[in-house]
């Protein structure tokens, strides 16, 4: 109970800060409700960056880098316990207070919004060969010309993925053309081509495929046909040893909008093999 | 020869051109925080006019007109994406559309107000320069029958997206630096808050 109310009363005293008239830039409206759930509300992905490093105030006044209160670490550890999906025990535990706890003590580690690393995960439903698909666009930022894009980094299909499973590592080493097969002039090529499921086995023992080739083969092929996006995440891998996803959540009171809903701890290469998923080539 | 010097003088104004844009400075927090009141004008515009088009009193011819002026805010191939807590696929409209959709709303009396409410996200750079930003607001809607009755009311985010170009003009001989806002695409999606 007590472990609760420490989760609940912060975010209750941050929430009674906000005063029903503050802004900034003066108010477009006149609705006389309390407005207090949308002021606590991370509206946009942007405004999780500015919270995540206390770049504005609790107001939505965006912080002068010259400002005393810029990324203070102390207001920043107050603003990042809004920032998890608090029904969640995986965001709301102790794994989150050793997260905010790594992130303040030297308060020296920031997202940038250009700093790569982060990437959107844009689930989507496609027509594939007449049925309705679930296929997941993985999105980065990327620096062009002037400014920046979001570009597609990955596909996740089950369509794609299940034609190369991994495969019995003593099944893949039976397949193999012997080292003097040129001297017969490839006369046994024809050998790979009878268990096409297998063809793979046959390339480079570092071949990954390359799922996004795959799709752009299928689009342009026709097969493919986009229907609508269904939901939008993020995965944020800036902090060192650490992951988090970022999700949308829809409801009422002090805890909603762009939200933590995953944390995990990195160990060692797993940061390394998690970005591989994400952007596999850099 | 007339090709040559054709191609020379392309070659010339792409290149001028070119830095012209590459030499645009980036801007100040000063004159970002400038540039959002600019953007905030152009919303509030756009909430005015959607309040008079959502309207019953207003007359018919009017509210065209009005539409006619909310349509010149927005970029020409802009659209409004919306969904709701039902239907969460989002539904396109081109900006006109969605308005005369919003004047035909077959209510006795709609109210639509606005919360004080607004965010303003950082300008960022697209590829060509020009900047480009998010403001979210949030509106409700009720919609009362003939008996004065509420038969239907919802809360939508919109976020909307901004466009900002430096652009230049002369006025009396002289080169005058502005910066243009137009708005972009719209999302509108129902929050849960009523």
């Amino acid at each position: 109970m007590s472990k609760l109310l420490k989760i609940i009363v912060p975010v209750f005293v941050l929430a009674l800060c906000f005063k029903v008239d503050a802004q900034v830039l003066g108010n477009l409206g006149d609705v006389q409700v309390d407005e207090r759930e949308f002021y606590t509300m991370t509206k946009q992905m942007g405004q999780f960056i500015n919270r995540f490093n206390y770049e504005e105030d609790q107001y939505g006044k965006k912080l002068n880098p010259n400002d005393k209160e810029y990324r203070n670490a102390k207001k920043r550890r107050d603003a990042l316990a809004l920032l998890f999906d608090l029904n969640n025990p995986r965001t709301s535990g102790s794994l989150r207070d050793f997260f905010i706890e790594d992130l303040t003590k030297n308060n020296n580690q920031f997202m940038e919004f250009l700093g790569g690393k982060w990437f959107s995960e844009v689930s989507t439903k496609f027509k594939w060969k007449g049925k309705e698909v679930d296929i997941s666009l993985i999105m980065a930022l990327e620096k062009d010309g002037l400014g920046s894009k979001w570009v597609i980094t990955n596909v996740f299909f089950s369509e794609f993925q299940k034609h190369f499973p991994q495969g019995e590592l003593a099944d893949r080493e039976k397949h193999f053309l012997h080292p003097m097969s040129h001297e017969l002039d490839f006369m046994n090529i024809y050998k790979i081509f009878n268990d096409p499921q297998i063809i793979e086995y046959y390339a480079s023992t570092d071949y990954q495929p390359d799922y996004l080739t795959l799709f752009f083969y299928e689009i342009k092929q026709g097969n493919l046909k986009f229907d609508h996006v269904e939901a939008v995440k993020f995965h944020v891998l800036q902090i060192k040893n650490w992951y988090f996803e970022v999700s949308w959540f829809n409801r009422s009171g002090y805890n909603s909008g762009w939200l933590i809903s995953n944390l995990v701890y990195l160990k060692d290469n797993e940061e390394e093999t998690l970005l591989k998923i994400y952007q596999p080539k850099q | 020869m007339k090709k040559v010097l054709f191609a020379i003088a392309f070659a010339f104004f792409a290149l001028t051109g070119y830095q012209a844009f590459a030499q645009e400075p980036e801007l100040s927090p000063e004159r970002k925080q400038a540039i959002d009141s600019l953007a905030l004008e152009k919303v509030r515009d756009l909430s005015k006019y959607v309040k008079l088009i959502g309207s019953k009193n207003t007359p018919w011819s009017e509210a065209n007109r009005v539409i006619d002026r909310a349509e010149e805010l927005f970029a020409p191939d802009a659209e409004i994406g919306v969904s709701s807590l039902s239907k969460t696929k989002i539904e396109y409209y081109k900006v006109r559309k969605y308005l005369e959709r919003l004047m035909r709303l077959n209510y006795d009396r709609v109210e639509i107000d606005w919360y004080k409410i607004q965010y303003v996200s950082d300008l960022q750079r697209q590829p060509d320069g020009t900047y480009v930003g998010v403001i979210t607001i949030f509106q409700t809607f009720k919609g009362y029958d003939a008996e004065g009755r509420l038969v239907y009311q919802d809360t939508t985010k919109k976020d909307i997206t901004v466009y900002v170009k430096r652009k230049e003009t002369q006025i009396g001989g002289r080169l005058i630096g502005f910066w243009d806002v137009l708005l972009g695409d719209m999302r509108v999606k129902e929050t849960t808050h009523k």
